[in-house]
């Protein structure tokens, strides 16, 4: 339970800290990557409209201008033509009739007809497919309106021949007789200017009158002659760009009058294609940031994983660091309180003994008296004698736990060591069935160090070995070496099939006075003594253990030990 | 039939001098016992031991001191450290000032008669030496000998 709580909280607290990490870079890059990109899109977007805007009103003013200049060149043509000839010449037919001839081939063949008409509004001569020369238009509009202002265009309409047709007529004033030149002009010419302008798959151009009827035909929203169902709406001397939003379509459209004929030229294109450009820029633009925002989360992200999994570590390593911190200053303390305790211990130990000794002494000077009675005494002191071993071993232990031996430093065979070691313990597990075998690596080099700490560590590695057996009628110690040449250590194993150690006493068993065996059979000390003994000699003692199957230790001694690398404990 | 060697006994616990007095006593030792540095130095002058067996942790003066003290006195009286302190590495030090060896408390006593014997053998092969040596010097030259004779009367 309190394991689960204990490895909780790191887990909660590295979580934490990736949160942490992946905000800030978030933050940090993302924010201002996205809020420049935003900023950047809506300014372009708008910078495009007003361009676009531009380049429709820019169009609108173009078409205008071809329009009116060649409705300017016509009856400018025309006027010519009344300034330049008179009345009287023109009322001959066969003289109306060649300059008609003359005009179509200097005007591409766009004049229908022409006609002059006197001041009463009577035809007077009139050269055309038409049978026109008796009609009087005094009453018609455009008559009327010819005389006011000298020049006048009509609105399409259809002739005869079922074709759009438009007039154009000039007023000549020659003294009291002001006579008219009135043509009609096919629109196939002008309806091309107009018609054939293709802007984009959507786009179209065309002009309607005041009223809203087609001037010419549209690319898609009707045809010529037909009313748009809209009245323009007001005359009004600029271009007019405004972007049209009908729900289902959206348009950008650019609108001028014509001043004479009024005519209302429209340029018009799908919103969607005329920002084609603009808009795939800018979609490419904003898929192209958030790619980079992704991106940058992304890697953020598994930076974050991959320091947090780096910190875990060293977080780690540095638990595990701590823990033998902790460990060596647990076992410096116990060193110094346990050397106290000894000495304290030492002094009474030694009046005791003196006092067995006194009796002892006097008990063998004794004549013969109460034999039961001399027999109990003598056991008595033999126990007390026994006891006070006993106590001398424990206090002997502490003191060699905590002390700083000076070592004697000097080479020998360490192979040579522990098959002597081992045949005497052999000889000592005689009788439990316990067999010794050694793997000694016949090339391991001679060491230096303390042989007789050493002799402690074995003696004391092998005697629990041994009593490791105890529930078992057999079993095997095995002792190896071999030689770690690359970091100029040896390394001896000695590993017993014996009870083992259950791991929640693995990380124990070097404690002082940490002991399993029965009350009376160990102290405690020896791996405590182990553990010191072999660090003081620059080594290292670890411990393997499967509970049942046996226990392994892995001495690591280094080849080489000078007297005063010793590492004090 | 030889004399009885002559120990001096310094430690604090009286018990302990008390009982070890006795101990030495019946195994044919002259023991006489102190229970402190000064009281060490103080027989020392007054008479001559043959082996001074020191305890290295008392009140006051302590062992090391005592022994340094004893050393300027000039005497062959071997010193044997019993200490019931850890600080075998202090015996040690106690050795490279000249003392005999060390035994650790408790011992027993026949290890501590043993080691005293010891100290004897050492403590009269150095008394026969330097007596060897006076003769040596009588015979080479009598008239130190004579000025060592004087200086005996005195």
């Amino acid at each position: 339970m309190v394991n689960t709580i204990e490895k909780d909280v790191p887990n909660r607290y590295y979580a934490r800290l990736n949160r942490k990490f992946v905000l800030i870079t978030a933050i940090c890059s993302l924010l201002p990557l996205l809020a420049v990109g935003w900023i950047i899109k809506l300014r372009y977007s708008g910078f495009a409209e007003s361009r676009m805007v531009e380049i429709f009103r820019s169009q609108a003013e173009h078409h205008r201008q071809i329009i009116e200049l060649f409705l300017k060149e016509r009856s400018s043509g025309l006027q010519l033509l009344a300034q330049t000839h008179s009345l009287d010449y023109l009322r001959q037919k066969e003289n109306l009739q060649q300059v008609f001839e003359t005009l179509n081939g200097e005007y591409q063949e766009c004049f229908t007809d022409l006609g002059i008409i006197d001041v009463r509004g009577r035809h007077v001569t009139y050269v055309g497919p038409y049978r026109l020369d008796d009609r009087n238009y005094a009453q018609a509009r455009w008559f009327k309106r010819v005389m006011e202002k000298g020049v006048y265009i009509s609105d399409m309409f259809l002739g005869f021949r079922k074709v759009p047709h438009f007039v154009v007529a000039v007023l000549r004033r020659q003294g009291d007789s002001d006579w008219v030149l009135r043509a009609t002009i096919d629109t196939e010419a002008f309806r091309a200017l107009v018609e054939q302008v293709k802007i984009g798959r959507s786009g179209e151009v065309y002009l309607r009158n005041p009223v809203g009827v087609f001037q010419t035909s549209p690319r898609f929203s009707g045809k010529i002659m037909e009313p748009s169902g809209k009245a323009p709406g007001p005359v009004h001397a600029d271009i007019q760009v405004r972007v049209h939003d009908t729900g289902a379509a959206k348009q950008i459209v650019a609108q001028a009058w014509l001043d004479q004929p009024r005519w209302l030229l429209t340029v018009r294109q799908d919103y969607a294609e005329a920002f084609y450009d603009v808009n795939h820029t800018n979609f490419a633009m904003l898929v192209l940031l958030h790619i980079s925002a992704l991106t940058i989360l992304l890697v953020s992200f598994f930076t974050a994983r991959h320091m947090i999994k780096v910190i875990r570590k060293r977080d780690q390593d540095a638990e595990g660091l701590n823990q033998q911190l902790i460990q060596a200053s647990k076992l410096a303390s116990i060193g110094e309180l346990s050397a106290g305790v000894a000495h304290e211990i030492n002094n009474p130990l030694a009046i005791i003994m003196t006092e067995r000794q006194i009796l002892l002494d006097m008990a063998q000077h004794e004549p013969q008296g109460d034999s039961a009675f001399m027999e109990q005494v003598f056991r008595s002191l033999s126990q007390v004698q026994t006891q006070l071993q006993r106590c001398k071993r424990i206090t002997q232990n502490l003191l060699r736990f905590s002390r700083r031996t000076k070592s004697v430093i000097e080479e020998f065979d360490l192979n040579g060591f522990l098959t002597e070691l081992a045949e005497l313990m052999e000889r000592e597990a005689g009788s439990s069935g316990i067999k010794f075998s050694l793997e000694l690596d016949p090339d391991l080099p001679l060491i230096s160090s303390d042989l007789s700490q050493l002799q402690q560590v074995f003696l004391n590695l092998i005697t629990n070995a041994i009593d490791a057996h105890e529930t078992k009628p057999y079993g095997n110690i095995r002792v190896r070496t071999h030689s770690d040449d690359q970091n100029k250590m040896v390394v001896i194993t000695v590993s017993d099939t014996g009870t083992g150690i259950r791991p929640e006493h693995l990380d124990k068993v070097f404690d002082p006075f940490f002991t399993t065996k029965a009350v009376g059979k160990g102290t405690g000390l020896g791996l405590s003594l182990c553990h010191s003994m072999v660090k003081r000699l620059g080594g290292t003692i670890a411990i393997d253990s499967e509970p049942g199957e046996g226990t392994k230790f892995r001495i690591e001694l280094p080849e080489k030990i000078e007297p005063n690398e010793e590492v004090p404990t | 039939m030889r004399l009885a060697p002559k120990i001096l006994l310094v430690d604090d616990e009286e018990i302990f001098t008390e009982n070890m007095s006795r101990l030495l006593a019946t195994r044919g030792y002259l023991v006489k016992s102190v229970n402190n540095g000064a009281g060490a130095i103080a027989a020392l002058e007054e008479e001559k031991f043959d082996v001074m067996v020191l305890d290295l942790k008392m009140p006051g003066m302590d062992g090391i001191t005592t022994l340094k003290e004893a050393q300027k006195l000039g005497l062959h009286t071997q010193t044997l450290i019993l200490t019931g302190h850890g600080s075998v590495d202090t015996a040690i030090e106690a050795m490279k000032f000249g003392a005999y060896d060390y035994l650790t408390k408790p011992c027993e006593i026949d290890e501590l008669v043993e080691k005293i014997e010891g100290a004897w053998k050492k403590k009269s092969k150095a008394d026969q030496d330097d007596l060897d040596e006076k003769v040596k010097q009588a015979i080479e030259s009598p008239r130190s000998a004579l000025s060592f004779f004087k200086k005996k009367k005195k």
